[in-house]
């Protein structure tokens, strides 16, 4: 593509890329985990680890900036796991309570520094947002490196994170030490994470972490596509975030790639099949969640079957209320069986099951039977 | 102790703390030298150099120290309100302190934006808001030569006492700003006209520009608290490949960053282009060097400049 | 100590805890080879605390648990569990083939992929519960009962020797609760020991061959006919045993 041709643009979506890639992929098992909230403690912890980095070395250097980002990530899921052991203190509340902790001292920190003369050398204020455009080779080189570490490493040790989010007890029960592959996947999730520091900052990478993995999970009911959408998905934001951003003056890399990101969210909520919001509204006549047989339209299919031949052979409601428990308002199921297409009314007060009533009722009586073979 | 009497007292201490805090406001002393709160190193600058020895000054920001960005502490807060004048540059440069600005002025003391005084019509405007001016007035010499006049009346007025020793000073100041104005115009005149453009981190040297009739551009406007996006450097970067400029300039106070992604960007086009060196844009040089005051920055940031575009 | 003349499972003073509390204390417990032992007691009895605890999967304050005579940790590759299913967050992307599949992670290392070996072996566990047809279902999709079935399928692919299962007849279907019964019978004859933790007390007779009656203290163990009589269950249940509770009891012989 000509668009690619331009040096800057290379630079900047190589960068974002691969850090889509990598947030995309991890951020899939700590969504599966319902750890999202981890990508945003470590994200907002890293803040601190930044500016000490700085204040020790004096360095801006790529390497030095992650190293002090992930120390710091990697305390803030220490200090967390302190708090929960010895204190009663619930799971997320001690991850928000690290999250605003660290992030508080990484802005005291931050006004410390702006003191000294040469401060405003560092720029250590872009982290908050992020400051893709001005990504040079040496900070894509070293992305690139880790990113591809950490997805070697997730694909090696594939089943252990896919047992591990699935059924941590039973791991435990195999003699796997959870406590160790709990750690390397934080692990992996901390260098995801600081790989994306410079490019979006450290407020908007919790996006980067959360949102592929949800819109991934829309559109597929296995791990692997699951996994592999929601790196497509990152990366694909990344690119498309940098190719606008060249397009457009004045528009800032880092919040363009989270909008990109945000809009694939919400299509694919609205629109992915069997699981999205319109999908639902057409295939059931409203929203509701997944639909649980109703034992009035099997009441209603057992009586028809009583008439076969009879397709209209309606029953009264007085019938149905001797079949169902006491306290059911039956005109309310009724109605909204019809509004479904299930159910209709033959007559005044009859009713019976419709040709679809009568697919869903069969289809769920076969996997009863399916099941009692 | 009993329980309710710990937990009572637990509450007493801070309210101690902050009583103990002292008074805000101490009468000044007779004779003495006037506290003056400067924010930025230029300004500062002024301040001493016009005020002398009737002043006791204090600046908050230090040389390197990005005047756009920088939030006043709570120890900034207690300075200022402790202080009888406070000097600022204004037109929004001081960004992040605006509110602790007009704060001040409603504690009574008296507050002073050097920029404001000039004439409205002199001032640039900002591309895209049509109210606001750009702030970085500093760089046309006769328009600081005006605030410098505009300071003098002021500090005159404050502190009547001192009125002669500000007087003298605030002249002997506009004369020496006067030779400078001469220097810098000789300076930059000596460069063949394809090499007077002036490129650098942020919009800071519209005035310069005007001023000494050279062609100024900066990656990330006015104010460096916007971020740039990815089309404004590669914009940047066609335009020095295509005028062939064999410098562009990264600025004290401004992390290098931009500055070099847009020279790797010059260089994948083609272009051959080096950082001609660092300039003091937002602040002063650091103590005990040449650029320590506003004249000796502004031989030096000229000298660079003329230094690197030459070749 | 030789293998055969040990019993399956030691469990001496075990004692668990949670912030000072004791949820378990000082169990004592000898589960002889091939035997289906059922665990009974009320609610907060610590019934799923003590198969955990004798797993290793939460600590104990006191205690130490013997497999086949050897300490836990060596004879950990010994037995299968199958948790409850409600543990369980069953929204998760990945069909019955797949979870069965797991049972067999404890054989390969870390890197090692699954293969067809081990998917066969898998094939085969789903068969015996009668979930053969569902292989490729998303787990999401199945019913409590299919997923109850799915859990023990997993746990029988391991083939380990002893199998402890925490309350698997909860809330599933007739199909699901013979299926369950049929495995623990070959299990049994086999020579497999199992250990289930119950809620229903009318079947424990019909199920089971011993039975160990539990609140926080362990009330009395050994086989049903000694120890499943209507004073224990007063001791265990506090009074409050019920009607079918009472009858399962007699017809016991207590």
């Amino acid at each position: 593509m000509e668009l690619f041709s331009d040096y800057t643009l290379r630079v900047v979506a190589l960068g974002s890329g691969v850090l889509g890639a990598a947030a995309g992929a991890l951020g899939s098992f700590a969504y599966l985990r319902r750890q999202s909230l981890v990508g945003d403690a470590l994200s907002h912890a890293a803040l601190p680890g930044i500016a000490v980095a700085f204040l020790l070395t004096g360095s801006k250097a790529p390497l030095t900036i992650m190293l002090g980002a992930a120390l710091a990530g990697w305390l803030a899921t220490l200090a967390v796991g302190l708090v929960v052991r010895r204190s009663r203190v619930p799971y997320d509340s001690a991850l928000g309570m690290s999250l605003a902790v660290f992030f508080g001292i990484g802005l005291v920190l931050l006004t410390v520094i702006q003191k000294r003369p040469d401060a405003a050398q560092a720029g250590l204020e872009s982290f908050l947002f992020g400051q893709a455009a001005s990504l040079l080779r040496e900070d894509v080189v070293a992305m690139s490196a880790l990113g591809a570490a950490c997805l070697l490493l997730l694909g090696l040790l594939w089943k252990e994170f896919k047992l591990l989010s699935f059924d941590s007890e039973f791991a435990s029960s195999l003699g796997r030490s959870v406590g160790r592959l709990d750690g390397l996947f934080t692990l992996l999730l901390v260098i995801a994470v600081v790989i994306g520091l410079r490019t979006v900052g450290v407020v908007l990478m919790s996006a980067m972490v959360v949102a592929p993995a949800a819109a991934a999970r829309q559109l597929t009911d296995r791990l692997a596509p699951m996994v592999a959408l929601a790196t497509a998905i990152g990366v694909f934001s990344g690119v498309t975030g940098a190719v606008l951003s060249s397009l457009i003056p004045r528009l800032p890399t880092g919040p363009t790639i989270v909008l990109v990101l945000s809009s694939v969210v919400a299509i694919s909520l609205v629109f992915a099949p069997r699981r999205g919001l319109l999908w639902r509204w057409i295939s059931l006549g409203r929203l509701a969640p997944s639909a649980a047989l109703d034992p009035v339209l099997m009441h209603l299919y057992a009586l028809a079957q009583q008439h076969p031949g009879e397709p209209d052979h309606g029953h009264g409601i007085a019938v149905l209320r001797t079949m169902s428990p006491a306290g059911v308002d039956l005109d309310q199921v009724l109605e909204n069986l019809r509004s479904r297409g299930l159910v209709e009314r033959v007559d005044e007060g009859l009713w019976a099951p419709t040709a679809i009533g009568r697919r869903e009722a069969e289809r769920h009586l076969a996997s009863q039977n399916e099941t009692a073979s | 102790m009993t329980m309710k009497t710990r937990v009572v007292s637990l509450f007493a201490i801070p309210l101690l703390l902050v009583a103990c805090g002292g008074p805000l406001q101490d009468a000044a002393p007779a004779d003495g030298p006037i506290r003056v709160v400067a924010t930025t190193t230029i300004v500062g600058d002024l301040v001493r150099t016009v005020g002398g020895d009737s002043v006791d000054l204090t600046i908050l920001m230090g040389a390197g120290v990005d005047p756009h960005l920088y939030k006043p502490s709570a120890g900034d807060v207690r300075t200022m309100a402790t202080a009888q004048v406070v000097v600022y540059n204004g037109l929004h440069l001081e960004g992040k302190m605006t509110e602790v600005l007009e704060e001040m002025g409603g504690r009574g003391v008296e507050v002073v934006a050097v920029a404001e005084y000039l004439d409205p019509k002199a001032l640039l405007p900002i591309e895209g808001f049509d109210e606001l001016h750009d702030p970085h007035v500093w760089f046309d010499i006769e328009l600081w030569q005006q605030a410098a006049a505009c300071l003098r009346d002021e500090l005159v007025r404050i502190d009547p006492d001192h009125a002669d020793g500000y007087r003298a000073r605030g002249d002997a100041f506009i004369a020496e700003l006067a030779e400078l104005d001469g220097w810098v115009e000789e300076r930059i005149g000596s460069l063949p006209e394809a090499r007077r453009v002036l490129v650098t981190a942020h919009d800071a040297f519209e005035y310069f520009g005007r001023a000494y009739g050279i062609e100024v551009r900066g990656l990330l406007g006015v104010s460096t608290a916007a971020e740039a996006g990815t089309a404004d450097v590669q914009q940047l970067a066609a335009f020095i490949a295509e005028r062939k400029l064999p410098a562009v300039f990264v600025e004290s106070s401004v992390p290098p960053r931009y500055v070099e992604a847009l020279t790797e960007a010059v260089a994948a086009r083609g272009g051959e282009v080096t950082i001609g060196g660092s300039l003091y844009s937002d602040a002063l040089g650091s103590p005990g060097g040449p650029a320590e005051t506003y004249v000796g920055t502004v031989r030096t940031n000229v000298d660079t400049i003329v230094g690197a575009l030459a070749e | 100590m030789a293998r055969e003349s040990s019993p399956a499972l030691e469990v001496e003073d075990l004692t668990v805890a949670y912030s000072e509390q004791p949820v378990l204390w000082d169990i004592d417990l000898v589960v002889p080879t091939g035997d289906t032992m059922a665990i009974v007691g009320p609610n907060g009895a610590g019934k799923s605390t003590l198969i955990k605890a004798a797993m290793g999967l939460i600590p104990a304050v006191a205690g130490e648990v013997r497999v086949f005579g050897r300490p836990f940790a060596k004879g950990r590759g010994e037995i299968a569990y199958v948790p409850q299913r409600a543990s369980l967050e069953w929204d998760f992307p990945t069909d019955v083939l797949d979870v069965v599949t797991m049972g067999t992670y404890g054989s390969l290392g870390w890197f090692r992929r699954p293969g067809a070996g081990e998917r066969d072996r898998a094939r085969a566990a789903l068969e015996e519960v009668a979930m053969g047809a569902f292989e490729r279902r998303p787990i999401a999709q199945l019913s409590g009962g299919q997923q109850q079935r799915v859990l023990l399928a997993r746990a029988l692919v391991q083939q380990a020797p002893i199998l402890m299962l925490d309350e698997p007849f909860q809330g599933v279907d007739a199909p699901t609760e013979r299926a369950i019964v049929a495995v623990l019978d070959r299990l049994s004859d086999e020579g497999k020991t199992v250990v289930v933790v119950h809620h229903d007390l009318q079947t424990v007779p019909e199920y089971f061959d011993s039975v160990l009656l539990l609140n926080v203290r362990a009330i009395d163990a050994g086989p049903v006919a000694e120890v499943f009589t209507e004073e224990n269950l007063r001791l265990t249940f506090g009074g409050r045993v019920g009607v079918l509770a009472q009858i399962a009891a007699a017809e016991s012989g207590g």
